[in-house]
């Protein structure tokens, strides 16, 4: 036994000892690559510093996912803006909707040194550390999208996006409108909502603006249910409703995606989209109109209503980084200019607050606008 | 008696060359870090010289850390529990949902996040080492559990506006000596935050127990080979009992942690964190066969895991699905490292 | 009075056999969930025949989604069970190669644009591309369960954390959106046909597994393998080979279940399509009552176990469950059919049982 275990013991102490050699040996070669890396590196940028980074602005981006079209292109507005020709680095991370990651993100920037950072924030609440963080060091913040709610707004630099609630406002405007024309009594009107991702900007502003005009006008909102802006949701949502409620004739969706998927629910309950409530047909309302297949929708009358969203944010945000760089205070909170489009021209423009905007009838030739 | 002692023997013979192994694999998890580490300075610039950027790096994934280390505690003993990110995401709806709408105590929400991963860990530990049944299985369905479960008790995420735990979480622990400069002139703080702290110590005091303590080796012995670790006189139903208790208990201290990290609660929590710890403790250097691995090659594991996503999204591969393609593809070169380790060990075994 | 005793052996008798049988465990939990259902609400019965918007009949009810959806759950569960059978483990990535299926699929009819108004080619060949994928993901799985020995359930978390994110990269993340009606039949409904088209196409894949089953060896080695991977070699099987096999034989499944899915949106929702089937399809096999540690299975069992996996899902959602929530509920119905199905379980409760004959005979 006694042999037995000094044998063993011998036997671990030296390939201990060879391990330790290896080890030692890979450190010295590892430690060799990183002062060549180093060497080598410092070098290449003081070449760049050289020839680029007296013009190249770095943007770091934030952006909170890929869940609909209107994200993608929101995000492909950003990428042909800040392009390396416009004299632009742009650094671009995908949230993939959990706000940790757009805070490690952000943080991630800061490290960086970038010139801007640019934030499309997943929700609205929970950023003062991270914008304080970006505030000492003094990198101006351009939120994009949907708000953030910070108690401190010089937290951020400014804002761009689209005003949710007037969308919704113009389109329960037109509803009302519409049902006056047609000669539908408000109570009848059978309103179903597929909210967006509770808790976002655009589901707030626009379930305010629905539920507002439901107060208003007298309307039957029936349920109002999340359909986290995705077709798939969308349709599962959709489905649920239909065998709930016999009665609706008024699809409120909040988004595109969500209102593809509610048509498809609809017509494989075998019933009928269009604008034709009087004569049994499921109306469908929908904003964003980045959609290609939604714009052909509008004309086909399966989707009667879209209130535009427009996501093309980039050259808002280089106009704001142009006059910060100039030395300029942009405006605060500025709003995107947003179009409305309609199957028909039942109801010729709207009105809201005071007021008139004129309303897009879907044609051909508008289609082709779109291409 | 010579029967028996020429078991134990071999046995103890047995697990010397596996700790040859460990140590084998832990340097090449240690070399291959080091090494990413250098591509991502090169990559991206001064951004990770700075000791902020490593230090932010443990910052995200401090319970990462320490569910890899239960994770890895589990499969030196042989078995997998693929429910942790579940019961990461189930503890921080939880004690998201108590501090807020129940006005809870910092205090008791660590109680239900330990509760939670106590019951979690002795129902999947009764149901893997008494009635036998595969972990895999058990844990699938916990994770599946423990995913419906976090809707169940919430569906919409929220942020937590508790002010003490809003203070504890924005808490910062200074890290004397490494703040740096940046462009303004201005020295910033290099900082990590309480929840790396904690991180830490789970690793201390996993690798102490699993070096020099009875229970470590018996895990050890368990996982290399339960018939002679049985011979040995081990417990083994009560050893992987205790594994998976212990993993499910980290996953808990994880889920509080995760939860002092984001700070909210949400169904969409620690998504995939499961496969994460398996590929950290995989990297790190513990086998899927069991009897192999090392603590420390779990926390290297971790930061390469880190490192090549930091790497992934600052190459200009900023789409979202790199991430998840190049971990997939690490995780199966190391598995079929260890395949072929495997393969030549047992030819050198048979000759 | 001697003449009731045997009579009441006998009759335990029949009911020893009956509970042997594979079969009784799928049907006798349909049989429970259609008494539950029939008590708390009979309208769930209910099948109405309607209009499409296109003026074709359709079936619409319960139990016309329950044959719809469940028709999925059946192809993919010919797959599974095989796989079982052979690795004793189950393939855990189906619903990541579902959407990789589906998302070469679209890729293929759309090509770079997004929105195409003409499509590239035929559904055939967009359908074979993506049978060839799935298979090729399938033999990546297989090569790492049966070559390089990987538990099963590890090797394939490799894709099933890569699927998705592989599937979304093949369409550089956009949603391709095909607007050729046709496209939609094989989720929906054919014209003319009121029974939902998904059914047949898992008709015609039963029909072929069965018809493979029959007349190759294929089942009688998959068992083998399973039983015994040693004596099985022995006896001139090359147990790598049908291990690779039957997951290639899967990849074959999931593309088939990639083309329904993507038919019913005419779309793409990477992180939502088939998500969690994969728990639906182990349920399957596990309801039909095959051992999930591999050997012997029974391929009708875990069909009809996928349609009645189907049945609790919908009997689930028309109690207002949450999609999100429904998998709590189904971990739960698992672990009870792992536990009862527990080598150990199983001794002690035929060890109870034999206590009770013997009081009985006493």
């Amino acid at each position: 036994m006694e042999i037995g275990e000094g044998h063993i013991w011998f036997k671990s102490r030296r390939s201990a000892r060879r391990i330790c050699a290896w080890v030692m040996s890979m450190c010295l070669l590892l430690s060799a690559t990183l002062l060549a890396g180093c060497g080598t590196k410092e070098l290449g940028t003081q070449e760049e510093t050289q020839s680029q980074e007296t013009q190249q602005i770095v943007v770091g981006f934030s952006q909170l996912g890929a869940e609909s079209d209107w994200r993608s292109a929101n995000t492909e507005s950003m990428k042909s803006t800040f392009t390396a020709a416009n004299g632009y680095k742009l650094l671009i991370e995908d949230g993939q909707q959990q706000q940790a990651n757009q805070i490690m993100a952000i943080r991630k920037f800061i490290q960086q040194d970038v010139d801007y950072i640019v934030l499309a924030p997943v929700t609205e609440t929970g950023w003062d550390t991270v914008l304080q963080e970006a505030k000492d060091a003094q990198i101006p913040v351009i939120i994009v999208d949907r708000q953030v709610a910070v108690e401190d707004p010089e937290l951020f630099c400014c804002w761009v996006g689209s005003d949710f609630e007037l969308e919704a406002k113009k389109a329960t405007a037109w509803l009302h409108q519409f049902a006056y024309t047609k000669g539908i009594d408000e109570s009848q009107l059978h309103i179903v909502n597929i909210q967006g991702t509770i808790g976002a900007s655009a589901q707030i502003g626009r379930t305010k603006g629905l539920q507002d005009a439901v107060a208003a006008y007298g309307w039957d909102l029936l349920a109002q249910v999340p359909g986290e802006f995705t077709q798939a949701k969308g349709k599962e949502a959709m489905e649920a409703l239909l065998e709930q409620y016999e009665n609706i004739n008024v699809v409120y969706c909040e988004n595109d995606n969500e209102a593809l998927g509610a048509i498809e629910a609809i017509e494989e309950a075998g019933r009928h989209v269009g604008s034709d409530i009087l004569h049994g047909d499921i109306m469908v309302m929908s904003f964003d109109g980045v959609n290609q297949n939604v714009m052909q929708y509008l004309l086909k009358d399966k989707i009667s209503f879209v209130g535009e969203c427009n996501p093309h944010h980039g050259p808002r945000v280089q106009n704001i980084i142009q006059l910060l760089e100039a030395g300029k205070t942009p405006e605060k909170y500025s709003y995107v200019e947003e179009r409305v489009y309609t199957h028909d021209a039942t109801v010729p423009s709207v009105e809201v607050d005071g007021v008139n905007y004129s309303v897009t009838v879907m044609t051909k030739e508008t289609l082709q606008e779109f291409k | 008696m010579s029967k028996k002692s020429s078991g134990a023997e071999n046995s103890i013979l047995y697990r010397l060359k596996h700790m040859t192994d460990t140590n084998k694999l832990l340097t090449i998890t240690i070399v291959i870090f080091f090494l990413m580490y250098i591509g991502a300075i090169v990559f991206q610039g001064e951004g990770f010289l700075k000791p902020q950027t490593f230090l932010s790096m443990l910052n995200a994934n401090a319970a990462l850390i320490i569910t890899s280390c239960g994770m890895s505690l589990v499969m030196i003993t042989g078995g997998i529990d693929i429910s942790v990110g579940g019961v990461v995401a189930l503890v921080s709806m939880c004690s998201a949902v108590y501090l807020d709408y129940h006005n809870g105590s910092i205090l008791g929400a660590v109680l239900i996040s330990l509760g939670i991963g106590l019951a979690f860990g002795i129902v999947q530990g009764y149901l893997v080492a008494y009635l036998e049944i595969q972990p895999f299985i058990v844990s699938l369905a916990g994770m599946f559990f423990a995913r419906g479960m976090t809707t169940i008790v919430n569906t919409n995420p929220f942020n937590v506006q508790n002010e003490a735990f809003v203070a504890l979480k924005d808490t910062r622990v200074i890290v004397p000596g490494l703040g740096s400069v940046n462009k303004l002139g201005r020295y910033v703080d290099a900082y990590v935050e309480i929840g790396v702290i904690v991180a830490l110590l789970v690793v201390l005091l996993m690798f102490v127990i699993l070096r020099w303590t009875k229970l470590g080796r018996s895990f050890y012995a368990v996982g290399g080979n339960s018939q002679s670790a049985l011979m040995l006189g081990i417990n083994v139903k009560r050893t992987k009992f205790l594994s998976h208790l212990i993993c499910s208990l980290l996953a808990g201290i994880g889920g509080f942690v995760y939860f002092m990290h984001v700070g909210s609660g949400s169904a969409s929590h620690a998504m995939g964190m499961e496969m994460n710890a398996i590929a950290s403790s995989i990297i790190g250097g513990t086998m899927l066969t069991g009897g192999v691995g090392n603590i420390i090659g779990t926390l290297f594991g971790v930061l390469s895991l880190s490192t090549i996503q930091n790497i992934v999204s600052s190459a200009g591969l900023d789409q979202a699905w790199w991430t998840g393609i190049t971990i997939a593809a690490m995780l199966c070169l190391f598995l079929v490292i260890q395949s072929i380790v495997m393969a030549r060990k047992k030819k050198s075994v048979q000759a | 009075m001697e003449n009731t005793a045997v009579k009441k052996s006998k009759g335990s008798d029949f009911l020893g056999k009956l509970l042997r049988q594979q079969l009784f465990i799928p049907v006798a939990a349909l049989l429970i969930l259609a008494i539950f259902n029939l008590i708390a609400d009979p309208s769930f019965f209910k099948i109405t025949l309607g209009y499409s918007s296109a003026g074709q009949p359709v079936l619409s009810g319960y139990l016309i989604t329950i044959l719809d959806y469940g028709s999925e759950l059946a192809i993919l569960a010919i797959g599974m069970t095989l796989v079982t059978a052979a690795s004793g483990g189950q393939d855990i990535s189906v619903g990541a190669t579902i959407a990789i299926a589906g998302s070469v699929i679209l890729r293929v009819l759309c090509g770079t644009d997004s929105r195409p108004e003409t499509l590239q080619t035929s559904f055939l060949v967009a359908f074979l591309v993506a049978c060839v994928v799935s298979m090729l993901f399938g033999a990546f799985n297989g090569i790492l369960v049966a070559y390089f020995k990987i538990q099963p359930m590890v090797a394939t978390l490799i894709l099933y954390t890569a699927g998705r994110s592989i599937a979304a990269w093949i369409n550089n993340n956009e949603l391709p959106i095909i607007s050729d009606p046709t496209f939609a039949y094989f989720g929906g409904f054919i014209p003319g046909i009121p029974i939902p088209t998904p059914f047949f196409i898992a008709m015609a894949c039963v029909i072929v597994i069965a018809l493979v089953l029959k007349f190759t060896n294929l089942g009688l080695y998959t068992q083998a393998v399973g039983i015994n991977e040693k004596s099985s070699r022995l006896n001139g099987i090359n147990p790598k080979f049908i291990k690779f096999l039957s997951f290639v034989i899967l990849g074959l499944c999931v593309a088939v279940v990639g083309l329904i899915k993507v038919s019913r949106l005419s779309s793409i929702n990477y992180s939502v399509i088939a998500k969690d089937i994969e728990m639906d399809a182990i349920l399957a096999v596990a309801l039909g009552g095959n051992a999930l540690s591999g050997g012997k299975f029974n391929m009708a069992a875990s069909i009809l176990g996928a349609y009645v996996i189907q049945f609790l899902t919908t009997t689930l959602y028309k109690f207002d469950v949450q999609s999100d929530a429904l998998p709590a509920y189904k971990a739960v119905v698992v672990i009870l059919l792992v536990v009862l199905s527990a080598p150990s379980v199983r001794q002690k409760l035929s060890g109870l049982g034999k206590k009770l004959r013997v009081k009985e005979v006493a």
